[in-house]
């Protein structure tokens, strides 16, 4: 193949995502530079690493965990009805789930600011409702890979509509819903406009806690944590993937 | 009970017909698909409608699957009224065309799914599972293997099994061979009688193949625009078609205008092609000889016809050559709607 055809993506991918990893990681090994720079040269040190010990770890992997599982399964829910609609009820039903993100993260943070009490409950909803869209598209487009046929031939052998849920479009679905949940988890671990403006006094996740830190300019800081985060995503990546059975 | 009355002319046939369609009806929209199908299918009866594509012939058979419901008319299975019943409901067992095996499930599996649904005991369900994977002679090493590692045969032969196991009321096949090259459709077109046989199963199969209909069936349907133009045993639709859409879907049919002696009126005859024998009065010349290997088909235009001769005496025809030809009388079939 043309190589040079490729270096456009490869100067994007080293430009965009490489080199600012690369200093991220560069600044995190420094002491803060205060109001002069992101960091001190000549004062390697692995302190912001051992600090992480105090960061809100367990909350953010929780936190992510609760918008995964219930971005899920209301997304498996969702595409289930919406691959249940004629065609074009189809696309109606998928431009009226796409239409928070249309509207902005803002607006619908603000919107909720109204509507709820401020705590992690309504953090949670709002970066649900980030995520649900994805995962409701990642499993639709699933289930109507799923030859129609095949529910025929189920319920033909005996079996009720639930059980061809359980039994046949589950199994054959499981792939996306997979995806959708490691989706969702990431997303979730990165969690910052949700919990910066509906979660409670002393809430914080590493996403909010790297901006308080960035707004101090402990940049170093901010980049330790950022790193962390990081690794917790690909960590997420890295989970088994399954196979579809096509 | 009344004591009056003439008996229904039905009821005798209600009781012995595995599958009685009446009337049924079917369109989307203005376009009728099924036009007043009436049929009665005998128990353990190896029915094959037979039709062209868009005849309805498919339709008809998920109308009987309960897969559609029809505008109007009704299904009986076994004497009971199923219209309104669901397909979960209708023990009905249903092969399709690309077999819709469950990909995620082996060969034993998508036997066995019919019976798990059942709530059927693991032991039974092993052992039912087996017993009809032998039958239909699927090797056992191939029992463990999902559907995308079997060839097209063999998951034939699994959609059929899934289909039997559960023991159903009626077998329904929709064009179960098309997917197959041609050897091997015959081989499994043998094998699905064999084992029609075995089980006892009521069937109806559905094919657009007039030699697969001609191989399997106790009768025959053929269907033409939504209709079931005549229905019968193959032999009697094959002489005694009712019309010339049921004759030509038959093979080869001569029409001939023909004169009934004692009758003013013409008439249209039909005689197969390898009714006609050298020597008799229907003179012509031999325009196009097809070699088929058991046989040769040879054009023959006459005076005031064109026919098609079926023969494989020698000499055989040549292109060119005038012929003689008679037919006995009893091989003429004239057409009642000519």
């Amino acid at each position: 193949m043309n190589r040079l055809a490729t270096l456009p993506a490869v100067a994007l991918a080293v430009g965009v995502t490489a080199a600012p990893l690369l200093f991220l990681l560069r600044v995190s090994l420094y002491e803060s530079g205060g109001p002069r720079g992101f960091y001190t040269p000549d004062t390697v040190t692995l302190s912001h690493y051992a600090a992480l010990a105090e960061a809100p770890i367990l909350f953010t992997v929780a936190f992510a965990l609760a918008v995964a599982v219930a971005s899920t399964l209301f997304g498996l829910a969702l595409a289930a009805f919406v691959e249940s609609l004629t065609p074009g009820r189809q696309w109606l039903a998928i431009g009226l789930l796409l239409a928070p993100k249309l509207a902005g993260a803002l607006t619908t943070v603000f919107g909720l600011q109204r509507l709820l009490p401020r705590g992690t409950v309504a953090a949670l909803i709002a970066e649900v409702t980030f995520v649900l869209p994805y995962a409701v598209l990642v499993i639709a487009l699933r289930l109507r890979g799923i030859p129609p046929d095949l529910r025929s031939a189920a319920r033909g052998l005996g079996a009720t509509r639930r059980h061809v849920f359980r039994r046949v479009t589950l199994p054959l679905a499981a792939p996306a819903v997979l995806l959708a949940f490691q989706l969702s988890l990431a997303w979730g671990l990165g969690a910052f406009v949700g919990p910066l403006f509906l979660a409670g006094p002393g809430e914080s996740t590493l996403g909010t806690q790297i901006q308080s830190h960035t707004a101090e300019l402990r940049w170093p800081v901010a980049a330790a944590e950022g790193v962390l985060l990081l690794l917790l995503t690909a960590m997420v990546f890295a989970l088994p993937r399954r196979r579809g059975h096509e | 009970m009344p004591s009056t009355g003439t008996p229904s002319p039905t009821a005798g046939t209600a009781l012995s017909s595995a599958v009685e369609l009446s009337a049924v009806s079917f369109g989307y929209g203005p376009t009728p698909v099924l036009r007043a199908v009436s049929v009665a299918v005998p128990a353990g009866a190896f029915v094959t409608l037979l039709g062209p594509s868009g005849c309805g012939k498919t339709t008809l058979l998920k109308v009987l699957a309960g897969y559609i419901s029809p505008n109007s008319g009704t299904i009986r299975l076994h004497g009971q009224d199923v219209t309104a019943t669901p397909p979960e409901r209708r023990d009905v067992g249903f092969v399709f065309q690309n077999y819709a095996l469950f990909p995620h499930l082996t060969a034993r599996g998508n036997v066995a799914f019919p019976l798990e649904i059942r709530g059927i005991s693991k032991q039974e369900t092993r052992a039912r599972v087996e017993a009809m994977l032998d039958r239909v002679r699927l090797s056992p090493a191939e029992w463990d293997r999902h559907p995308r590692e079997l060839s097209g045969g063999q998951q034939q032969r699994v959609a059929l099994a899934r289909a039997l196991v559960f023991d159903p009321a009626v077998l329904l096949l929709d064009e179960p061979l098309a997917n197959l090259d041609r050897s091997l459709r015959e081989q499994l077109r043998d094998e699905l009688r064999r084992v029609q046989r075995e089980t006892g199963t009521t069937t109806v199969l559905v094919t657009h193949d007039q030699d697969e209909a001609f191989a399997v069936s106790d009768y025959l349907g053929v269907m033409h625009a939504g209709r079931v133009e005549q229905f019968g045993p193959p032999r009697e639709i094959y002489e005694r078609p009712v019309s010339e859409t049921v004759a030509r879907a038959l093979g080869i049919a001569n029409l001939l205008p023909g004169e009934v002696v004692g009758r003013r009126l013409g008439t249209t005859v039909m005689i197969r092609p390898e009714k006609f024998h050298p020597g008799g009065s229907l003179a012509g010349r031999i325009t196009a000889v097809r070699f088929h290997g058991a046989d040769v088909l040879a054009d023959v235009v006459g005076e005031n016809f064109n026919l098609t001769w079926r023969t494989r005496t020698a000499p055989l025809p040549a292109v060119g050559e005038i012929v003689s030809l008679g037919v006995d009388p009893a091989d003429v079939w004239e057409l009642p709607d000519s």
